[in-house]
């Protein structure tokens, strides 16, 4: 026999050179069908990278030619972009339950009712402790000149009202400062403190009438809360730091284009409509089929895009958003739930009344995704904590059928609470993947109309630049 | 011109882009962090 004639790359790598499109060492580009008249994308699931062609140019495109030039060019920088992103972020923000309490009993909550009910609540004293122990170890990973955040929440913070007002007035200078509230005691001296200090202010608000809300958020007793919350919402109109966030069920789901509608015509500024969560079991009842939820959600897009069109005012739906931010800007997300891993345990984290951290909120009612105590665990341990890295840990490259899925980077497989409660574990989708599949394709259809601006907020791109831009070619 | 009818218009046979800042990703879907204007 002669000598050996096959070559072997000296690194170990594919010997090939990578001229072809899905083979060799070429890029992965997956075909992803729009539902658009014109266009369909080809994906780089690894790099998030994409591009809209021509249905009867697709052929062409993937033989070669520049597009896939300049994309070989910039492969290696978008790989490591989604590194950076995935892996490389330090938290900057908390997730800060001052109270167990809450005085609704809304119906899909994802703290349990006996916590709800007569849970802890959290001295001031214990309360100013516990920022002062969070400035100091934010301090250590925060760069100079940001703020890390702290965003109160429930259960329902204001019932904490007194060392909430006192810590925020005391650390007014170290974070920035949220409260996500049901709004049922915001009365007029608080909406004070809040808005002259910058304080974020969220409310929760699932319909456009009283019979609609009413269904899933009410008081102990029974009573809707609907009035409250509107006239409050009524009250905050103009101010910079005000939203509103709806969660989708079963009870709603049919009236989410009047829900976006009502929330324009009261001068919302950004919304989120969330799914709801399917942590615990009392929310999978409210769940509503991902086609049914996808078929309203768009059409609730559709309509905030008429809206604009019509009054030259947004209302952004934030959640949307930021999967539409997810592919023209990879790194500006700002909500870190869908990506892989999402930002549980490494971007924020959670801390419930008595101390006992949480990779998020999500999983304040499950005992085993407690990673320590702020009071008795240095922080640093508790991110490395088994309760911690199992969410940390958990990417789409480990998920069937996400391993595979062309855009896994825009959706990230919320989310690891759902996975591991609804659907059996940590290598499982969480409970809307048809749903994101639907919220991807729509976003790539609004980028082939030039139509993206208008479903987001003004200046989402104020401190990026372009890395790539097929008019460039 | 405003962008989408240029488009529109321009019919390209690709459309292509993207943009990268510094990575901040800070929130869950619990509460709106989109935007910095409230501080």
């Amino acid at each position: 026999m002669g000598a050996q004639t096959i070559s072997l790359a000296q690194d170990g790598a594919a010997p090939s050179r990578g001229r072809f499109v899905n083979t060799g060492r070429g890029p992965t580009l997956q075909p992803v069908e729009l539902g658009h008249a014109r266009y369909v994308a080809l994906v780089d699931a690894d790099t998030a990278f994409w591009a809209l062609v021509r249905r009867e140019k697709l052929g062409a495109v993937l033989a070669g030619g520049p597009l896939l030039r300049a994309y070989r060019r910039k492969a290696a920088q978008f790989a490591e972009e989604m590194r950076a992103l995935r892996f490389g972020l330090k938290p900057s923000a908390v997730y800060f339950n001052p109270t167990a309490r809450c005085n609704l009993d809304c119906s899909y909550c994802y703290i349990p009712r006996t916590m709800r009910r007569s849970g802890p609540q959290m001295s001031s004293e214990r309360l100013n402790e516990a920022l002062q122990r969070l400035k100091d170890y934010f301090k250590t990973v925060v760069p100079k000149g940001r703020l890390p955040q702290i965003v109160f929440h429930g259960s329902e913070p204001l019932l904490n009202r007194e060392a909430v007002f006192a810590g925020i007035e005391r650390f007014r200078d170290d974070f920035r400062f949220g409260v996500q509230t049901n709004a049922t005691l915001l009365d007029e001296t608080a909406i004070e403190f809040l808005t002259s200090r910058g304080v974020g202010i969220g409310l929760s608000l699932d319909a456009h009438e009283a019979k609609i809300a009413d269904r899933t958020r009410r008081t102990w007793a029974g009573r809707g809360v609907f009035d409250q919350v509107t006239r409050l919402m009524r009250r905050l109109r103009g101010y910079d730091g005000f939203n509103v966030i709806c969660t989708v069920t079963t009870e709603n789901v049919r009236h989410l284009s009047s829900i976006v509608e009502f929330f324009h015509a009261n001068h919302v500024p950004v919304c989120m409509l969330n799914m709801v969560r399917c942590t615990l079991p009392p929310s999978r009842k409210v769940k509503p089929t991902d086609a049914v939820a996808a078929k309203h959600f768009t059409a609730a897009l559709d309509r905030t895009y008429e809206l604009y069109r019509r009054t030259g005012r947004k209302l952004v739906v934030a959640n949307f958003a930021n999967v539409l931010v997810s592919i023209l800007a990879p790194t500006a997300r700002r909500l870190m739930c869908d990506i892989s891993p999402c930002g549980g345990g490494r971007c924020f984290f959670a801390i419930a009344p008595n101390g006992d951290l949480f990779p998020c909120s999500e999983f304040i009612g499950l005992p085993k995704f407690k990673g320590g105590n702020l009071f008795t665990d240095p922080i640093e341990r508790v991110l490395s904590s088994r309760a911690f890295t199992l969410v940390t840990g958990r990417k789409v490259e480990d998920i069937e059928p996400c391993r595979r899925c062309a855009i896994r980077h825009f959706c990230g497989s919320p989310c690891p609470a759902e996975a591991h409660e609804m659907n059996g574990g940590m290598e499982r989708t969480g409970a809307f993947c048809e749903f994101y599949e639907e919220q991807v394709r729509y976003a790539l259809r609004l980028i082939a109309d030039g139509k993206e601006a208008a479903y987001l907020w003004d200046g989402w791109d104020r401190h990026t630049q372009d890395t790539f831009d097929a008019n460039m070619l | 011109m405003k962008k989408e009818d240029r488009r529109k218009k321009t019919q390209k046979d690709v459309i292509a882009s993207r943009k990268r800042c510094k990575a901040e990703g800070t929130g869950l879907s619990h509460y709106i962090l989109m935007d910095k204007k409230a501080r």
